[in-house]
């Protein structure tokens, strides 16, 4: 790689939405990695990272909770990357005996085998009566019957300490159902997806501090045609690993100083959006908050062929966009940007100018 | 005593000028505090705006939560 500096980029594969890529248990990971090879600082969230067993820990790469993303998109939030986060475990009062046990022991094997600070360990005083359901396009939606009782216990956590929390709540099981056996093939939604993102939200928004989810659910029967990108949520009893190791490095979420010059001097090791260099999303889920932010300021916004259930086109909003046919193609642009070199220099024909 | 409840919307929302996010957040705040939300949909129309389809989840302060 050359010498120019790191590129900061963000990465947004909206969750629920059924993509190729990242529409499965992790698998825009590779393209995450790839990507922030090209720009030596990556900016994503937790359904492009969370491969429920499988994760990859990249210093280059900073783990943010979607709606932080959105208002870091929005100038109202800077990262402030961090050696270590310590991770407050907050579980569902709803999920039961063994099931709760295999996640502690989850988050003991991390303690003991990858040395992160885990705990305390705070239950919800009543299950949280989590509701999956699908929006008015296809697209996974959830709710929560008792958001109170979540963000009660988050305040335990944040009072006790934790500077990040990692949340399992306890999700209906559905096994015989014709969505998951189409998910375990590799195709249709991940249904599951909406009502994380929802839970996630609400707590990063209300704490400000890292947030991430993992569903508890009961293991599956073996299914032997299961597709690879699904692989990843049936090695183990839980979902919980990525999000652990994801949060551990989460940068910290600190309000924007806006115009304050000493608080934004005091924050000056911080990432701001005023450093990103471009922002890369599927071409047709393009109306969402972070990338309309990110176009309404200029950033460059690469649209990448990675078919899903929507279509919401740069044409469909009248957005000017950079396309890519593959991440290949998008992290050749991005190394581009950060280089210096006009994308449209690397492309036939090219017009003269008048 | 009060407590929060997460309701749905969806949302048809004619197109008007200038930047979509505040167009949007606009709109979902008279159903409550925008959790997450995104343009599912968008209809192009002859001769009027476009009408884009809004699916959201909105916070609300509710009594006796």
């Amino acid at each position: 790689m050359g010498s120019a500096p790191p590129l900061p980029t963000l990465l947004v594969v909206p969750t629920g939405i059924g993509c190729a890529i990242g529409g499965h248990a992790g698998d825009a990971l590779p393209a995450a990695r790839l990507l922030a090879g090209a720009s030596g600082c990556l900016i994503t969230h937790p359904n492009v990272m969370n491969g429920a067993a499988l994760y990859w820990s990249d210093p280059r790469i900073h783990y943010v909770e979607g709606s932080s993303l959105d208002r870091f998109a929005a100038g109202e939030l800077l990262l402030r990357p961090v050696r270590r986060q310590r991770l407050g475990l907050l579980l569902d009062a709803g999920i039961e005996s063994e099931l709760r046990q295999r996640h502690l022991q989850v988050a003991d094997g991390c303690r003991a085998t990858l040395g992160l600070a885990i705990g305390p360990v705070v239950t919800t005083a009543v299950p949280l009566e989590v509701s999956l359901s699908l929006g008015a396009s296809g697209v996974s939606w959830g709710q929560l019957g008792q958001p109170e009782a979540l963000l009660q216990a988050g305040r335990q956590l944040k009072a006790a300490g934790a500077t990040a929390i990692a949340v399992v709540t306890r999700f209906p099981d559905d096994p015989d159902s014709a969505g998951l056996a189409a998910y375990r093939q590799g195709s249709g939604v991940d249904a599951l997806a909406g009502a994380e993102a929802v839970i996630s939200h609400l707590l990063s928004r209300e704490l400000g501090l890292p947030c991430a989810h993992a569903p508890a659910l009961c293991p599956l029967p073996l299914d032997p045609e299961l597709d690879p990108r699904a692989a990843g949520e049936e090695l183990g009893h839980t979902f919980l690993p990525c999000v652990l190791v994801g949060l551990s490095r989460a940068p910290d979420l600190l309000p924007h100083p806006g115009s304050d010059q000493a608080a934004a001097t005091a924050v000056a090791s911080t990432l701001a959006i005023d450093a990103v260099g471009a922002v890369i999303a599927p071409a047709g889920a393009l109306g969402g908050a972070a990338v309309l932010a990110c176009a309404e300021r200029g950033i460059p916004v690469i649209a990448v062929n990675n078919p899903c259930l929507l279509d919401v086109s740069a044409e469909a909003l009248g957005l000017q966009v950079l396309t890519a046919s593959s991440y290949a193609e998008a992290a050749g642009l991005v190394l581009a940007l950060r280089e210096g070199i006009a994308p449209e220099a690397l492309r036939r024909p090219l017009l003269a100018l008048r | 005593m009060s407590g929060i409840a997460l309701t749905p919307v969806l949302l048809q929302l004619e197109r008007a000028p200038g930047p979509l996010r505040p167009q949007i957040e606009a709109a979902l705040c008279s159903h409550g505090q925008p959790l997450r939300w995104a343009i599912t949909a968008v209809q192009p129309r002859l001769q009027q705006p476009a009408l884009l389809q809004v699916e959201a989840i909105v916070c609300r302060r509710v009594e006796g939560g």
